[in-house]
């Protein structure tokens, strides 16, 4: 090994073992479409910066591996969000509330985030 | 080079710079924490500076919310993939070209 240290950025994996590679093309569920025109949106009005969110996912930490790539770069955009005080954590969860409320929105279709976080 | 293309270009001249291409360097062996965009198994090799990309924002302090100024220049640096992974099955020739921040790189020979 040329270092002493652990690793200790979760996405920093050149030179592990890969493993099989699922090459078959998932296609995008709707709400990473979402996600990912949000995350297009605020960081093209210098909302938020790629570096940021490269830095909000890589603090994801342990969890990180457990998680798809739109899982990972949405709660990313989440977290900065946060830092940067354009909503708070109560204003979040209220609006989130009053979506699925609207939608009626079954609990078998919770965000894989939320599962995530629960794990 | 053309006004279109020079307009879409990213690229930010880098008058000031520590290294010169051809120059021996070898990366800093350290582990701080942070976003650091200097992959684990590139610290402590040594390598050549193959050019010199240009000076931007330092990408270690855009990832907490600051401007990245002062800006930092940025080198494509070669290193020989026998060198990189020991135990390498390749060419010998072969080599690997990485984009490093000039504050992870130091002249070869002078580490401790």
């Amino acid at each position: 090994m040329s270092n002493m240290h652990p690793k200790t950025i979760p996405s920093d994996i050149g030179g592990e073992q890969a493993g099989p590679i699922d090459t078959h093309d998932h296609g995008m569920k709707h709400w990473e479409r979402q996600a990912n025109a949000l995350r297009s949106v605020v960081n093209m009005k210098k909302i938020t910066c790629t570096d940021e969110l490269r830095r909000a996912a890589e603090e994801l930490g342990d969890k990180y591996k457990g998680m798809q790539y739109f899982e990972i770069t949405t709660s990313a955009m989440r977290t900065v969000l946060l830092e940067k005080g354009h909503f708070t954590e109560q204003e979040l969860t209220a609006k989130m509330a009053e979506i699925r409320a609207r939608f009626n929105v079954p609990d078998e279709m919770e965000s894989p985030i939320k599962k995530a976080v629960k794990k | 080079m053309s006004a279109e293309i020079s307009q879409r270009s990213t690229y930010t001249p880098a008058p000031v710079h520590r290294f010169k291409v051809g120059d021996k360097i070898v990366v800093k062996r350290a582990n701080p924490p942070g976003h650091r965009r200097t992959p684990f198994y590139i610290r402590g090799k040594q390598g050549v500076i193959e050019r010199i990309c240009g000076a931007y924002p330092n990408p270690e302090e855009l990832a907490y919310g600051f401007d990245g100024k002062p800006e930092k220049v940025l080198y494509r640096v070669r290193f020989k993939q026998t060198h990189v992974w020991p135990g390498y099955a390749g060419p010998a020739n072969d080599v690997i070209e990485l984009e490093i921040y000039e504050h992870w790189l130091e002249p070869a020979g002078t580490q401790s």
